[in-house]
C-alpha cells in the first residue's frame, strides 16, 4: 500500500485476495463467497480475475467509509446462516499517480448541473470542505481548537513511526501541524488523511473454522452501523455528532461488552476531526469533550485509550474502512510487532462514510468470548 | 498558538489587489432545477413548501422533510437568514501563479428553517461569528444560471 504506481485497482485486488488466502492457509477452492467494495476499477470481473468458481456469495458493497465493516458484517451474516463458509471482502484503489500531485488543482472552467452544481461552482467539492464545515460547529458548538485536531494527528505519527507498512514515518510535532498550510480552514493539510493505491483482504468464516487455519483468529463479538440520514435545517445537529452514538451502542449491545471494556481503539480517520467527534460518541468522553480528552494524549503510544495504533489513514495508509479493520485484526491477534499494544482483549473498530451519513462498528477479541 | 499565525502572511502590501477573486464556474440548469433558476433569474430564492403540511425544505430536497409528501409548491423565501458554521478554502498554491483570494463559504440557516450552503461575499473571514445575519443574493457569471451567494 502507498505510493505504489502501474498497477490498476484490480491488480491490487488481485494480489490482496491471493495473499490473504495464502496467509491463512486456505487454497482459492476453499473460498465460496466474494465481497468487493472499491472508489476503483474493481467489478464483479474479479471473480474470473482470481479463477474463483461456484460462488455462492457475490456482490459489490458500497457504503462509502462504512463499506469494509459492513462487507464484514453481511459476510457474518452469510457464513452464520450456511449460504458460504469463506467469505473474502476485499478494497482495492489506485488514484496515485506517478509524478501528479494527489490533489491536482483542476484551473479549467467546467459547467455543472442542477442543485449540486451551486457548491461546486463556488469551489466546494469533494469531501474537505464539506468535513471542514461539520469541524468548524464542532469547534464553534463545544469550544474545539485546532490545536486539539493537530494533537491527533502528532499521536498517530507516534505510533506511524513503528509501523513498517506507513507511508509517513518522520516524526511531527504540534508545530508542524501549525505550519501545514490550510486545506479548507480550519482543517490543514495534517489533519486530512493520505491517499493510498493498494488494496486489502479480510477473511471472513465461521469460528469453529477459524481456529483450525494458520493465524490466530480475530472474533468479531459484536458489529452495528448506523445512517442517520441527517437532514440540513433548523435543529439539525450536523458535525456535533456521527453514527457512532447508534452504532456504537448496538455493537456493545450485540457483544455484551461496555466501552469500558475497550482496550484499543482504530477509529476512521479521514480527518483528525472525525477521531474527536468519534470518540464522545463512543462515550470514551463526554459529548463536547473530544478535544480536551484528544489532546491530553491519551491516544498516542503509552497512552490510556491507544488509538489508531498504524498511524490510522493519516499516517499509515488510506484504504477506506480497511485501514483500520487491518491494523485492528493485527493487534487483536498480537501480531502488531514493535507498537503492538499489550492489552488487546478488546479491539474497537470502526468506519464513517458520507459525510457522517454512514457507520459502521466492530468489536473485535482474540478470545472467542469475553466477560 | 498566536492568532497570528492562523492568518495568510502578507508579503506584499497590495496584495489585495495582485490576487483576484476567485471565479465562479457556469451552473446549467436541469428539469429538477428549472423552476428554481426561473425565479432565480429574477432575483427571488424559493423553497419548497409541503401541499399536504406546509413544512418549508431546502430547493434541492424532493420529499417533504417532515410527513414525506412529495407535492410541493415553491414560495419565495424572505431572503435572510443565521451562520450555522463556515470555512475557507485556500487555493492551492501553483508555483509562478498568483493564487487567487479564499472563498468563505457558509451554511445558512435561513429564517424559515432549512440550511442553504453559499459563499460568502464581502466579508473579512476574521470577522464572521456564528449567528450573524446575512442576505441572499444571487452572482451571475457570464453564461450561467444565478448562483445563489450571501452579504
Amino acid at each position: 500500500m502507498g505510493r505504489i504506481y502501474g498497477k490498476t485497482a484490480t491488480a491490487f485486488a488481485r494480489e490482496a485476495v491471493q495473499l490473504a488466502v495464502a496467509d491463512a492457509g486456505l487454497a482459492m477452492s476453499d473460498i465460496d463467497g466474494l465481497l468487493i467494495n472499491s472508489p476503483g476499477d474493481l467489478s464483479l470481473q474479479l471473480q474470473r480475475g482470481l479463477g474463483l468458481r461456484d460462488l455462492k456469495v457475490l456482490a459489490e458493497v458500497q457504503a462509502y467509509g462504512s463499506s469494509a465493516g459492513a462487507m464484514i458484517q453481511y459476510a457474518g451474516l452469510a457464513v452464520e446462516h450456511g449460504m458460504a463458509n469463506t467469505v473474502v471482502c476485499v478494497f482495492a484503489d489506485a488514484p496515485l499517480k506517478e509524478g501528479v500531485s494527489a490533489g491536482a488543482y483542476s484551473g479549467t472552467r467546467r459547467t455543472y448541473n442542477g442543485f449540486s452544481a451551486l457548491g461546486f461552482a463556488a469551489g466546494y467539492g469533494g469531501a474537505n470542505p464539506r468535513y471542514a464545515m461539520a469541524a468548524r460547529r464542532h469547534m464553534l458548538s463545544y469550544g474545539t481548537t485546532t490545536d486539539q485536531f493537530g494533537a491527533v494527528a502528532v499521536q498517530q505519527r507516534a505510533w506511524a513511526a513503528m509501523n513498517p507498512d506507513a507511508q509517513m514515518r518522520e516524526p511531527m510535532s504540534l508545530d508542524d501541524h501549525r505550519a501545514s498550510r490550510w486545506i479548507a480552514e480550519p482543517l490543514r493539510l495534517l489533519d486530512c488523511c493520505l491517499v493510498s493505491n493498494g488494496g486489502v483482504a479480510v477473511i471472513v468464516t465461521s469460528a469453529d473454522r477459524a481456529r483450525t487455519l494458520r493465524q490466530p483468529p480475530a472474533y468479531v463479538l459484536g458489529w452495528g452501523q448506523a445512517h442517520p440520514g441527517i437532514v440540513q435545517e433548523r435543529g439539525s445537529r450536523f458535525g456535533e455528532v456521527s453514527g457512532a452514538i447508534e452504532s456504537g451502542a448496538r455493537a456493545f449491545a450485540m457483544a455484551g461488552l461496555r466501552k469500558d471494556d475497550v482496550d484499543v481503539c482504530q477509529l476512521y480517520d479521514c480527518y483528525t476531526y472525525t477521531v474527536v467527534v468519534s470518540l464522545e460518541d463512543y462515550g470514551f468522553c463526554d459529548k463536547g469533550e473530544g478535544g480536551p480528552f484528544a489532546a491530553s494524549g491519551v491516544l498516542g503510544p503509552g497512552g490510556s485509550l491507544p488509538t489508531n495504533t498504524g498511524g490510522g489513514q493519516l499516517s499509515s495508509f488510506y484504504m477506506w474502512g480497511m485501514t483500520p479493520i487491518s491494523e485492528g485484526v493485527l493487534q487483536a491477534r498480537g501480531t502488531a510487532g514493535e507498537r503492538q499494544v499489550d492489552r488487546h482483549d478488546v479491539v474497537l473498530v470502526s468506519g464513517n462514510g458520507g459525510i457522517l451519513d454512514h457507520h459502521s462498528t466492530m468489536l473485535l477479541s482474540p478470545h472467542a468470548k469475553v466477560d | 498558538m498566536t492568532e497570528m499565525t492562523d492568518k495568510p502572511v502578507n508579503h506584499a502590501t497590495n496584495e489585495a489587489e495582485a490576487r483576484p477573486l476567485p471565479a465562479f464556474a457556469v451552473v446549467a440548469r436541469d428539469d429538477a432545477s428549472a423552476p428554481f433558476f426561473d425565479a432565480a433569474c429574477e432575483g427571488r430564492f424559493v423553497l419548497r413548501s409541503c401541499l399536504s403540511c406546509k413544512q418549508l425544505r431546502a430547493p434541492e430536497i424532493p420529499m417533504c422533510t417532515k410527513c414525506l409528501n412529495e407535492s410541493f409548491s415553491w414560495v419565495d423565501a424572505v431572503g435572510t437568514g443565521e451562520i450555522v458554521s463556515w470555512v475557507v478554502l485556500h487555493p492551492k498554491p501553483v508555483a509562478g501563479k498568483v493564487a487567487p483570494m479564499p472563498r468563505v463559504m457558509v451554511t445558512v440557516e435561513l429564517t424559515e428553517g432549512p440550511w442553504v450552503l453559499g459563499a460568502l461575499l464581502g466579508v473579512e473571514s476574521s470577522s464572521i461569528q456564528v449567528g450573524r445575519t446575512v442576505t441572499i443574493d444571487f452572482e451571475r457569471p457570464e453564461g450561467s444560471e444565478p448562483i445563489p451567494v450571501f452579504r
